[in-house]
């Protein structure tokens, strides 16, 4: 829940990234940038111009971490053509020359797992997944390797914005200040109405962030780059990563997204954190959301959502374990394997009389001390469960919690029946919202 | 044995447990009125923001110099705006971006950077005003402006630095709410009703450069720039999509219309008040507009809701200025973080704060450095509202959604329109500096 991002290392990472790419002069100057290669001439082997550099095609869909060359989109008279790589002889940083002393000239037409790089790539935004930041590309470079010319980094610095505003002689300069290797970049397709494909290739280092990253990323990205990357991610890092996300941001994310991806991820998301954010959404947005999930996680978000968010019973996650005196360690430690994806939210399990009435709370250290054929009768015994009420304010219960020096607490209802359980986390949460990082007030 | 185990079977017991009571919710006053302003969508407080210190007092300004005669103007203004935020609308919820982001995706970087000096030169004339308002209110109370001026541009900076202008927001707001006593005023200073309604409707123009620099005020206060950018990006901020479009369109239009109201109450107000036709001079002249409702407070009523609107928005303006620019610069990730991380941002605010602050300390006629700041922000608003209606006319962009033909039309007559006045003033402005016209 707590993470200082960027944080020292990340920045030293990408410090030592930029340093490593400003090495040698002779890397500036086998650079081609795309920015000041767009509008320069295109010309026959012979020297003669066709034409203008509009826009530089690339293939995605290979697996290769730097996408080739697949043709040049010219300007010749008021016509856009397309020439394919394989009569490109050489890109150079003023200029392309062609193979051929002639050539027919197509047409552009978008294709499948190509995209053009100034209109869809260059001033869009990008996922740097080593630094887990979201950029916007203001250059792109390619470079000559082997045979091929591929698309090698995004520049994402300052000055390069600079260069492109100043005059022309100046913008096919190279000024590799913060580049970032293409091969650790995540990049949106095209949008559909601009005719291109999207991209869907999954790329694996996006399921190397951690959840936390993940939320930033989301929470920095624009809709539909954001959409993108919440279908790439694996459904359980998807919901992991939204638990992690500003209440705001989430509950704008859940307003735009479709019902039905929209209750499969709270679906897969803790209740306590689901419930507050359906709580912000609106009352025909929520009851759709709930009526799309499946009854027993709808049941489970309807239980908390009955409380105001800053009592104990809006606080507290549903996710028990309950157990009876006669059950031995044993039994109890098979029901908690079957709740592994739960374990964040469990401290201890709950033992309970034939009634339903709270009894104690065992910490998981005490059943995992305790011999296997133990039955829990033999464990119950102080320290008892500090308990509250479902109404009771957080702050109280963070009170309590003080007190008794205990990591979480017990919410029963009138009948002592437990309800939930509050853990120190989510009373954090609760107490210190709003001072959690230093931030801006946001208000647009 | 059966026995609970699961946290389902828990909740489902629970479900059916007719022992559960359903208690009320407790909720805190000012979160019910929080709701309520949340009730009210981005299109109603995108629209009112233009009734800031600036609108004020360029209304209260038309209304003492013209009496009823911009009532008119007020009219056309109001389709424009409408036109205009019904497309900075559908840009937000169908592309989900803010106008900062759109711009730079779909132009190229240099006509970027001249749309987005253009709107930091008008946000930076925005910022001016509101100082000038700040300083305005407390001279009515008997405050110089060298010291209120420099006060309220450290307190507004530590307040947005130090993360504790939430509260303070909420402050002005409510002091701002003093305004709403403008349209009762209008009704009970027994306005000329014919006059006023023949104004209303009659298509007249007077023929002065007094007037066309009033008419361009009025444009740049109703259709700011400012206001463009803060609905695109706050509808999409809000999850606004293209299936829920339909009621915010509502939002949209009828917030526009609403503010519009409110502003012609102004001028009614102010010219029934006012009854010698000259330039505004003073905000206490501008005050006795209140002077029906409030009586001998007139003053007091109008220095507070004048010191509201304005701190809220000198802090409000250089922010969302300053969130823009870093968004389309591609500095998203730096914005609230930290502080080492949010160079950029926060020098923005800070240089905006402070040259809003230094320009309002120059020695002056107050009322009229808010107006004037609004001339400059209706120079402004017709190369921007040129972005906007490219992008919205875009089929690439917005699919279905682009402009058809019929609006098309009506919102390009809008911009042009409001173009040849902006070039008019800025002719004869030049022209003035020469000894011509």
């Amino acid at each position: 829940m707590v993470f200082q991002s960027p944080s020292a290392a990340l920045r030293h990472r990408y410090e030592r990234r930029s340093r490593r790419l400003e090495v040698a002069r002779e890397i500036r100057e086998s650079l081609v940038s795309l920015a000041g290669l767009l509008g320069r001439p295109v010309r026959h082997a012979g020297g003669e111009v066709i034409g203008k550099v509009v826009d530089i095609i690339v293939r995605w869909d290979t697996d290769e971490p730097y996408p080739p060359l697949s043709g040049v989109v010219v300007k010749v008279g008021a016509r856009r053509a397309y020439v394919p790589a394989s009569a490109v002889a050489s890109v150079h940083q003023r200029e392309v020359i062609l193979a051929t002393a002639r050539m027919s000239l197509l047409d552009f037409v978008a294709r499948e797992g190509e995209t053009a790089l100034a209109s869809g790539v260059l001033d869009h935004q990008l996922v740097d997944i080593d630094g887990a930041r979201v950029v916007r590309a203001a250059d792109l470079y390619l470079a000559t390797v082997g045979a091929e010319v591929r698309l090698v980094g995004v520049d994402v610095g300052f000055g390069s914005l600079l260069r492109r505003l100043g005059p022309a002689r100046f913008r096919t300069r190279p000024t590799p200040e913060a580049v970032i290797d293409w091969a650790s970049v995540h990049s949106f397709g095209p949008d559909e109405s601009e005719g291109g494909a999207r991209l869907a290739r999954h790329r694996g280092e996006l399921n190397t962030l951690r959840p936390a990253e993940l939320a930033d990323l989301l929470e920095d990205l624009g809709r539909r780059e954001r959409h993108e990357l919440l279908d790439l991610v694996e459904p359980d890092t998807a919901a992991d990563a939204l638990e992690e996300m500003d209440p705001k941001e989430l509950h704008q994310l859940l307003a735009e997204t479709e019902i039905g991806k929209a209750a499969r991820l709270v679906a897969r998301m803790e209740p306590d954190e689901a419930a507050d954010a359906l709580r912000d959404l609106s009352e025909e947005d929520r009851s759709a959301l709930l009526a799309a999930l499946p009854q027993k996680d709808a049941a489970a978000l309807r239980s908390v959502l009955e409380f105001p968010a800053d009592s104990a019973g809006g606080a507290m996650t549903t996710v028990l374990v309950l157990a009876h005196p006669e059950d031995t360690v044993a039994e109890v430690r098979n029901r908690l394997a079957g709740q592994a994806e739960h374990l964040v939210d469990l401290d201890a399990i709950i033992v309970v009389d034939g009634e339903g009435h709270l009894v104690d709370d065992i910490s998981l250290v005490e059943l995992l001390l305790a011999e296997p054929d133990t039955p829990l009768a033999e464990l119950i015994g102080p320290p008892w469960p500090v308990t509250v009420t479902t109404e009771a304010d957080v702050r109280e219960v963070a009170d309590r919690m003080i007190d008794a020096r205990r990591l979480s607490v017990v919410v029963l209802d009138d009948e002592d029946r437990p309800l939930g359980r509050i853990l120190a986390d989510d009373v954090l949460d609760a107490v210190i919202s709003g001072h959690r990082r230093w931030q801006f007030p946001r208000t647009r | 044995m059966a026995s609970p185990t699961t946290p389902e079977q828990v909740a489902a017991s629970e479900g059916e447990s007719p022992s559960f009571p359903v208690r009320p919710r407790r909720r805190r006053w000012w979160r019910r009125a929080l709701l309520a302003v949340a009730f009210a969508g981005p299109g109603l407080v995108a629209a009112n923001a233009g009734n800031d210190a600036g609108g004020i007092a360029t209304y209260a300004s038309a209304g003492a110099q013209f009496g009823y005669r911009t009532l008119f103007l007020m009219v056309l203004i109001t389709v424009a705006l409408v036109v205009v935020q019904e497309m900075c609308a559908r840009l937000g919820a169908y592309t989900g971006e803010g106008l900062g982001a759109l711009i730079r995706e779909q132009f190229s970087l240099r006509v970027t950077a001249f749309a987005l000096l253009a709107f930091l030169v008008a946000n930076v004339g925005l910022v001016v005003s509101e100082f000038a308002g700040i300083a305005a209110a407390l001279e009515l109370v008997g405050v110089s402006r060298y010291i209120s001026i420099p006060v309220a541009a450290v307190v507004i900076w530590v307040l947005v630095v130090y993360g504790s202008y939430r509260y303070a927001e909420r402050v002005f707001l409510i002091l701002s709410l003093a305004f709403l006593a403008y349209p009762i005023a209008a009704v009970l200073a027994r306005p000329n009703l014919t006059e006023a309604g023949s104004q209303l409707i009659w298509a007249h123009f007077v023929g002065s450069k007094a007037f066309l620099l009033l008419a361009v005020a009025l444009i740049g206060t109703t259709i700011t720039p400012y206001m463009q950018f803060y609905i695109a990006a706050a509808i999409a901020d809000k999850g606004i999509g293209p299936d829920d479009y339909g009621k915010e369109r509502v939002d949209a239009v009828g917030g526009a219309i609403f503010a519009d109201l409110i502003s012609i109450f102004i001028i009614v107000a102010t010219a029934a008040a006012i009854k010698t036709r000259a330039p505004l001079a003073t905000a206490a002249q501008a005050a006795q507009a209140l002077r029906p409702v409030a009586g001998r407070f007139a003053s007091q009523l109008f220095a507070l809701g004048l010191l509201g609107a304005s701190s809220l928005a000198a802090a409000v303006v250089p922010l969302s200025t300053a969130y823009a620019l870093s968004e389309a610069v591609g500095a998203e990730r730096s914005v609230g973080k930290s502080f080492r991380e949010a160079r950029l941002f926060l020098g923005l605010f800070t240089g905006q704060v402070v040259i809003g602050a230094s320009v309002a300390l120059i020695p002056g006629n107050l009322i009229q450095l808010l107006v004037q700041a609004q001339v400059l922000n209706g120079l402004i608003t017709p190369i921007l509202l040129s972005y906007v209606l490219v992008l919205a006319n875009r089929r690439s962009l917005l699919g279905k959604a682009a402009n058809g033909l019929i609006f098309r039309v009506i919102a390009t007559a809008c911009v042009v329109v409001i173009a040849i006045m902006a070039v008019a003033v800025l002719g004869l402005t030049v022209g003035g500096w020469f000894g011509i016209g």
